[in-house]
């Protein structure tokens, strides 16, 4: 079986052993990889401790058949995240980050849009960032790329056009958002305010998901990618609405509540 | 077939950490082979350390009884605390010889994405220390991983408040390698923490 080369990014690392790890990684090429590596812990070898939670490294794996663990047999560090630099918000926010990533991936289902995207909100969880727009830029941009983005054009049960109005319901059981004759009857729906209702429609346009094909290609375009100055002038009061809505679709998603979410914005 | 005692000793050897099977039966005739005596004092040490040994009321290092010998040395700096993840990380910085202040153990790290959040470490004993006065500097020698570097953060916003002194052990090159072949976040860490000569 051939050794496998990916650029991916840590997730989760489980002690295996006095020196193991176990290992999830979300890497471009493949998508999410879970592998032991031998040694992981130890400060000298082939993983020189670039395997900690965040970090961005080169791997190479051997890739089992069955549905056994990988096999990782190298790595190297390209970027740690710095908790000291970032603060702890910004830590709160990549944990969430990872957490989402790992649950809602599955393993050799590759993203590389996904990838970049993490890569390129990872790079801008600052203290001077507005975090909590990013991050629900991140989570919005997500669900478009993975097919789970809801419907807020077009009522999800009739397919009428929604008109603007000053509220708007969305459903979180339906997937989106509902017009005023369908609306009575459905349980579950939230009230929305037009700003919020415009915030989550353009928020993930933000990110601009052109298909890129190589890791420096990607990297190359990343900068111009994520507009935070665009997300600096959103209305706060509009994203502070947004914030439960979109956590309670995730949730409602997900089938639980990930346990980084209540650590958000504390 | 073995009899019922040496599978079971065989079979409890290895739940150990780093023992498989193949060492655990070369455990089991070891112990077969040695007096009765030896045995007995393996047996009696294993009792003792599960009866005896709790947390120190102070510091959370292991004690056998409410403090633990460093708490109790009156020759240690009280005003300093050095604050780690567990007790075996306490005994290599005691190894090293070159700390006299105390300790605080928090027996475990903050780490959201296994559900191990503040509350479930010793954080507010370590505060009701400070609260009490005399400390003048709080070492952060949590592990140098992300969620020990955000343990390490979230202990000084909570110690932000109190007039003391919060530092971090120091990270870079190691003495004695050279340049050359230091890994980039190496070289960060150690041009981020250079000291005046």
């Amino acid at each position: 079986m051939p050794l496998e080369p990916a650029t991916a990014l840590v997730l989760r690392t489980v002690d295996w052993s006095e020196s193991s790890l176990v290992v999830t990684l979300f890497s471009r090429e493949f998508g999410k990889i879970r592998g032991v590596a031998r040694g992981g812990r130890r400060p000298k070898g082939p993983f020189e401790s670039s395997l900690d939670v965040l970090s961005r490294c080169r791997i190479i794996f051997l890739r089992k058949s069955s549905d056994a663990l990988d096999v990782l047999s190298e790595a190297k560090l390209i970027e740690r995240f710095r908790p000291f630099e970032r603060g702890l918000p910004a830590l709160q926010a990549g944990y969430h980050i990872a957490e989402l990533l790992d649950a809602w991936t599955d393993c050799y289902d590759p993203h590389p849009q996904l990838y970049d995207l993490t890569i390129a909100t990872l790079a801008e969880l600052r203290p001077q960032t507005p975090l909590g727009a990013l991050l629900l830029q991140f989570e919005l941009a997500a669900l478009r790329l993975l097919g789970y983005f809801p419907a807020l054009k077009e009522c999800v049960h009739c397919g009428a056009v929604v008109q603007p109005q000053s509220r708007v319901s969305f459903s979180c059981l339906e997937g989106g958002v509902l017009c005023v004759s369908c609306r009575p009857g459905k349980r579950n729906v939230i009230s929305l305010s037009n700003a919020a209702w415009q915030i989550m429609s353009q928020l993930p346009l933000l990110w601009d998901d052109d298909q890129t094909t190589t890791e420096k290609e990607a990297s190359d375009a990343r900068q111009r990618k994520l507009d935070v100055d665009g997300l600096r002038r959103l209305p706060t009061d509009g994203l502070g609405e947004l914030r439960p809505v979109v956590s309670q679709y995730v949730n409602h998603l997900l089938g639980f509540m990930p346990r980084t979410q209540a650590s958000l914005g504390k | 077939m073995i009899s019922e005692s040496v599978s079971r000793l065989i079979e409890e050897f290895s739940k150990l950490p780093g023992i498989g099977k193949k060492t655990a039966e070369r455990l089991t005739y070891h112990v077969l082979r040695v007096h009765e005596a030896e045995a007995l004092q393996l047996a009696e040490a294993i009792r003792n350390i599960k009866l005896n040994v709790r947390y120190c009321e102070e510091c959370y290092n292991l004690a056998e009884t409410e403090q633990c010998a460093i708490c109790r040395d009156s020759r240690r700096d009280r005003s300093r605390i050095c604050v780690v993840e567990q007790p075996r990380d306490l005994i290599s910085l005691e190894n090293t010889g070159s700390y006299s202040g105390s300790y605080h153990v928090l027996l475990g790290r903050i780490a959201p994405l296994e559900g191990i959040g503040p509350e479930q470490l010793t954080i507010d004993r370590l505060i009701e220390r400070v609260q009490q006065g005399g400390v003048k500097e709080v070492i952060m020698a949590t592990n140098p991983t992300v969620e020990g570097d955000g343990t390490a953060l979230h202990i000084s916003n909570l110690l932000a408040e109190f007039p003391l002194e919060i530092t971090r052990l120091a990270r870079g090159v190691t003495a004695g390698s050279v340049l050359e072949f230091a890994n980039r976040e190496v070289l960060t860490d150690a041009l981020t923490g250079r000291q005046k000569f």
